[in-house]
């Protein structure tokens, strides 16, 4: 009975100390380049692209990427990461003051300046003997033009094919299909777009300049948030700018506040949600996203 | 044979002050010569060691010497300048990594060293605590920084100002500290070291303030027309900058025309440093560029010149010590006739006396050359330093 114990407590042991078949555990994201992207589309197109093979992360942002400030953790993940994919065209402005090795940043717009849209009426301001100047630039939301995320979706292949050279083939079959899936949503987008045809559109926030330029709409923007009560001088614009564009939609970056959307109805406006999907708040399908915004887009009653 | 040698040692003691004398004269005789000779080589190998790890330099024209040095040791007190396009068109060439330097202000003393990260990879900088700068207005500071000044990560430095008189000027700029470098034996040790375009904040080039648009900086509206506002004096500026507030920090005017004290430029290859210097051999490119170690050599041999001239000098003193030591010697023989007749009277052989004689000798000298060993030992450990901060001063 005492040898029988012993035995079994020997096979038990040897049991639990045995390696796994192969030798090798899963692989981790230790083993894998690291790529921080700066905000949910780049984050959507890299993993398409790239797949397993890269720890593609994008850094957790409350509210707006492009208003970011990069904490000292966060800055130690932009100074550490193999790559960082930057959209460009002034979208960062997070990199004016953050301390980064020029090495690593890939600037996916780089390649596409001559279709950037420059963003006008910025104020111009004066203090002390430097003269006047403003804080004007580029419009940013390039991804909402399926052919600039196109563009951009290539710079990240370039990139990530020169971080590994060995799985070229794999990540150019990738960027075939994310370009294929792109001019699908190019054509969707443009017939949604269609039956407004001319009609004039209100946009809360001036972040739609590329959808408007490609799609033809006739738009003009406001600076209205979703989440706060426009005030006095705010209905006053509107209602002088309805004057002048009679719209009777208006696109918002979110779900407004119900009593905006009712007075909105009572001007009658229709209030439509077309999310930049910048920063859902958790990573998401980028098309999901876009063709939840598609549906939205229905010519106003 | 020990008789000898225990009268001789017991002459030395018995004769305190002729024997300091002698062990004195000795000794300095024996020091001075290989004391200068070893602390020059020592100072022209820390010197070059740092150089010749430094491929290319690129500064404002002017002296090439004070370019290597202020680039090299951050001594100088208001180095000449070069625009930041420089390195981006050194960058443009595709020929070397350009690596920018801005060494113009201090704190405490110590250089304030605007780079970019790098400078730290090119160094082989490690850190000791803490992380490298991520923000506008965060610093890294060297071991001797932080162990002289008693500071560390969470404390902070002010930017000292450039004149003290001058009140309209730049205010200073408190800097946080977020790391502090582990010692590498050289001048990063003492300095303090910031994003370059914290350097641009420090010299008033940026700077943040309240937004003019927001309605709480209303007072300090002096007029708004046509997109235009114009502030007065009693906008509030920022002397720190914070995660709350570095959104309000901006540069006015082209960031590639803002000022740079050198530019270190590290290219890949032999080839590739040929052709950039062939490219401000041509004048493609603006400013000079010079190799390190080469304009040290020109220095060092200038030093090692001198050297020999000291040294000459000290041979030829060493040789009257001796011709003097010699006459102390015979002159004592004949002052002690006495003493040696009475020695030989009492059965001390010729040869006794000759040891003991040159027991003494030998004893001088030998005490003479162990006291020369240990001063050359010590002058080597501790004044090396001083001398290399004398000369890259």
């Amino acid at each position: 009975m005492r040898n029988i114990l012993v035995i079994l407590i020997v096979t038990l042991l040897i049991a639990c100390t045995e390696k796994e078949p192969g030798g090798q555990g899963p692989v981790t994201a230790q083993n894998k380049p690291m790529v921080v992207t700066s905000n949910c589309p780049l984050y959507f197109f890299s993993s398409e692209i790239a797949g397993d093979l890269v720890d593609v992360r994008f850094p957790s942002i409350e509210g707006d990427p492009a208003m970011w400030v990069p904490g000292g953790d966060e800055a130690i993940m932009l100074q550490s990461a193999d790559l960082l994919i930057l959209n460009g065209a002034g979208y960062e402005s997070w990199l004016s003051f953050t301390t980064l090795s020029g090495e690593n940043i890939v600037d996916t717009t780089a390649n596409v300046q001559s279709m950037l849209l420059p963003i006008e009426n910025t104020t111009v301001h004066q203090h002390g003997p430097q003269g006047k100047h403003s804080h004007q630039g580029t419009a940013f939301t390039t991804w909402l033009d399926p052919e600039l995320a196109i563009e951009q979706s290539r710079s990240i292949l370039q990139a990530v094919t020169q971080l590994k050279p060995d799985q070229a083939e794999l990540f150019k079959t990738n960027f075939d299909q994310l370009e294929k899936r792109l001019r699908q949503l190019d054509q969707s987008l443009a017939q949604s777009f269609a039956k407004l045809a001319a009609q004039p559109v209100v946009f809360s926030h001036p972040v739609y300049q590329y959808l408007q330029h490609r799609y033809q709409i006739n738009g003009r923007s406001l600076h209205w948030e979703p989440g706060i009560e426009p005030g006095t001088r705010d209905w006053i614009e509107l209602g002088k700018l309805l004057q002048a564009h009679p719209a009777k939609l208006m696109v918002w970056e979110e779900t407004p506040l119900d009593s905006t959307r009712g007075r909105l109805t009572e001007m009658g406006v229709q209030s439509v949600v077309f999310n930049p999907a910048a920063n859902p708040g958790k990573p998401t399908d980028y098309f999901e996203m876009m063709n939840k915004n598609t549906d939205q887009i229905t010519a106003p009653k | 044979m020990k008789g000898a040698l225990f009268l001789g040692w017991r002459y030395l003691a018995h004769h305190r002050f002729k024997t300091a004398v002698l062990l004195a004269s000795v000794t300095l005789m024996m020091f001075l010569p290989a004391a200068t000779r070893l602390l020059v080589a020592d100072s022209a190998k820390a010197l070059t060691a740092r150089a010749e790890t430094t491929p290319l330099l690129i500064g404002a024209r002017g002296s090439q010497l004070e370019l290597v040095l202020n680039a090299l040791y951050f001594h100088a007190e208001r180095p000449p300048e070069v625009s930041h396009q420089l390195l981006d068109e050194v960058q443009k060439t595709g020929l070397a990594t350009a690596i920018p330097l801005n060494t113009r202000f201090r704190t405490r003393g110590a250089p304030i060293v605007g780079t970019n990260l790098d400078y730290f990879k090119f160094r082989q900088l490690m850190l000791s605590d803490g992380r490298m700068m991520g923000l506008l207005g965060e610093c890294v500071i060297g071991a001797n920084v932080a162990r002289s000044q008693q500071v560390g990560v969470g404390d902070y430095l002010v930017s000292s100002p450039e004149t003290v008189f001058d009140l309209a000027g730049v205010y200073p700029l408190k800097m946080n500290i977020v790391g502090v470098l582990e010692s590498s034996g050289s001048a990063d040790d003492d300095a303090v070291f910031v994003d370059v375009r914290t350097t641009w904040v420090i010299q008033g080039l940026g700077h943040g303030h309240q937004d003019l648009e927001d309605a709480g900086a209303s007072k300090a509206v002096l007029s708004r027309k046509e997109g235009a506002i114009t502030a007065n004096a009693s906008l509030v500026q920022y002397n720190e900058i914070t995660t709350e507030n570095v959104r309000e920090f901006h540069f006015h005017g082209d960031t590639s025309g803002f000022p740079l004290t050198a530019v270190i430029a590290v290219p890949p290859d032999d080839k590739n440093s040929t052709l950039l210097r062939g490219r401000f051999q041509e004048g493609t490119l603006s400013g000079q560029l010079v190799i390190p170690a080469s304009v040290l050599g020109d220095l060092l041999e200038t030093v090692f010149t001198v050297q020999n001239y000291i040294i000459l000098g000290l041979v030829m003193l060493s040789l009257a010590t001796i011709a003097v030591i010699i006459l102390v010697f015979l002159l004592s023989q004949q002052l002690r006739r006495g003493e040696f007749f009475t020695l030989k009277r009492m059965g001390a052989s010729r040869g006794f006396i000759a040891v003991l004689v040159a027991s003494e000798l030998g004893f001088v000298f030998l005490g003479s050359l162990v006291m020369a060993a240990l001063l050359t030992w010590g002058a080597r450990s501790y004044a090396t330093q001083f001398l290399l901060s004398l000369m890259t001063l």
